[in-house]
């Protein structure tokens, strides 16, 4: 007789192996991938995979954001910028940057063995009860009192990149004149 | 054998003993996808009935009783219409748009709450797919993801007219969620919760249009933007851009886009009834909740027809300057002092 109990722990565990799976292939992808629109399709599949990993975790909040902000908002952008400048295959050829790829594959590689020699994960101790965690409640209540001064900063950041999206994309050329009441 | 067999029968037993929920869920999937997608045919019906009356004439009323024929011989004909793409055009991205832009549709209806949970055989059902905790970010994430089949049908077609559209999409969309979200930001701050079943309970004295004019008007208006409804059809406006993103397009794939903006139509309907509307509240009237709720939704749907055949279609630059100069800082004004109230005299 099968304890109900280790089915659902293994299946649960078959699940997040499959997903985590899914997006190592789908970051692989991006890479390896010669045309554009489905270089931006799998990162596009790999934030999504991610988005469920958190979900798998119970941080519901943080995988409807990711969807939202990487897989909704900035790869749309991508695609915008790829239509607008028109994705064409890139032609493979040996050359400098092929070897500067391989050597930064060796150096993730390293970093892997690095986080395997660490050892296993353990999960992080704090305060936050466990029928709050992965709430808006808990990440609102961390960002606006531990956090409150990187956060500020952070958004300070942002605004003045986009003030300075804004100057250069106005300023650069003679505005348009345009007839409009 | 028999041994085997009975303990294959156990195990069964004792999963579905278990699992009384995963199954309802699974049966309440089901029901919720079948019934959105056959509320497009009606749907469709309805728009082509109400714009005929709106524009003096009579509209389909040959196939059927007052034309109630019509959505299926309209089905039939293009489910058996040939399928053509161009040799130029991307065939597998081709074919995953029209799929992308229906999936999204009917994922994101799985967290609309449309009634009170009810009891059957001990069990309390409860009329929503999934009562997710951030629900309203969940319904602005599916309906986010639901601009790549637009941009991937334009990209796929290889299509100046396409592409155009395509572009069009995706800056429209992505200008008019942002109004979407702080419109219903300041539901979120009067309610002080994410979850769309909470907004409706919250609702069971007044419905927050008495105290959100300004936030209904915005969101109703960036959600009409957001289902690329006339007025702001712009992707596929037909005088400049033939069909915009769907040109290319046939046949069933063709109804596909069809489908997925009418299923859009409900949840957006759905989403405004939920925030503003008090969802499934009935406020006195002898009915049930989930048919008060299923009238206010018609309700919300005639005004998006009457909408399409009462405004011309809108400039594009005005489109966007519209969007941005006067929704958004309306949007972040009405948030200000929603905030301001609720922090002041309650607290």
């Amino acid at each position: 007789m099968l304890e109900i109990a280790t089915v659902f722990d293994f299946t649960r565990d078959a699940v997040i192996l499959v997903v985590g799976l899914t997006a190592v292939l789908a970051s692989l992808g991006v890479v390896l991938c010669s045309s554009p629109i489905y270089s931006a399709l799998y990162l596009i599949g790999h934030m999504i995979c991610l988005a469920l990993l958190f979900l798998l975790y119970n941080a519901e909040f943080l995988a409807v954001v990711q969807i939202i902000v990487y897989a909704g908002a900035v790869m749309i952008l991508f695609l915008f910028i790829i239509a607008l400048l028109g994705g064409k295959k890139e032609i493979q050829e040996n050359s400098f940057h092929r070897s500067m790829a391989i050597t930064f594959v060796f150096i993730l590689l390293g970093e892997l063995y690095l986080s395997a020699t660490v050892g296993p994960t353990k999960q992080i101790q704090g305060e936050i009860p466990a029928e709050m965690f992965g709430t808006a409640k808990a990440i609102g209540l961390e960002l606006f009192s531990k956090h409150i001064v990187a956060f500020e900063l952070a958004s300070g950041l942002l605004l003045v990149a986009a003030v300075g999206v804004i100057c250069l994309a106005k300023f650069s050329f003679a505005p348009l004149r345009r007839r409009t009441r | 054998m028999t041994e085997i067999f009975d303990m294959t029968w156990d195990f069964i037993v004792l999963f579905l003993n278990e699992n009384v929920p995963l199954i309802v869920g699974s049966v309440k999937a089901v029901v919720i996808a079948v019934g959105v997608m056959s509320v497009v045919p009606a749907l469709v019906w309805l728009e082509r009935r109400l714009m005929g009356r709106f524009q003096v004439r009579l509209g389909p009323n040959r196939v059927g009783p007052f034309g109630f024929g019509q959505p299926m011989a309209d089905t039939v004909k293009l489910l058996f219409k040939e399928s053509i793409i161009q040799a130029s055009a991307d065939k597998f991205l081709f074919h995953l748009a029209p799929a992308v832009v229906v999936v999204t549709a009917i994922v994101g209806f799985a967290v609309i709450p449309f009634g009170e949970p009810f009891e059957v055989f001990g069990q309390s059902i409860e009329l929503w797919g999934a009562n997710v905790n951030s629900g309203i970010l969940f319904v602005f994430a599916i309906s986010g993801m639901g601009i790549y089949g637009m941009v991937l049908a334009g990209l796929s077609s290889n299509n100046k007219y396409s592409l155009m559209g395509g572009l069009r999409s995706s800056a429209q969309m992505i200008s008019y969620e942002l109004t979407l979200g702080l419109s219903a930001l300041s539901i979120i701050v009067l309610t002080g919760s994410l979850s769309l079943i909470d907004m409706v309970q919250a609702q069971e004295a007044y419905p927050f249009i008495l105290v959100q004019p300004l936030a209904f008007l915005l969101f109703f208006i960036a959600g009409i933007a957001e289902t690329n409804r006339a007025p702001f059809d712009l992707p596929e406006a037909e005088q400049e851009l033939v069909a915009g993103f769907h040109t290319e397009y046939t046949g069933m794939k063709f109804a596909m886009f069809f489908m997925g903006e009418y299923i859009n139509m409900v949840t957006m309907s759905a989403l405004v009834t939920i925030l503003f509307l008090g969802g499934w509240n009935a406020y006195g009237l002898p009915v049930w909740p989930i048919v008060a709720f299923a009238g206010k939704v018609i309700f919300l749907l005639c005004v998006f027809i009457w909408l399409r055949s009462t405004f011309p279609r809108i400039r594009y630059d005005r489109l966007m300057t519209f969007g941005w100069k006067v929704l958004l800082p309306l949007c972040l004004l009405n948030l200000m002092i929603t905030g301001t109230i609720k922090v002041i005299w309650f607290p």
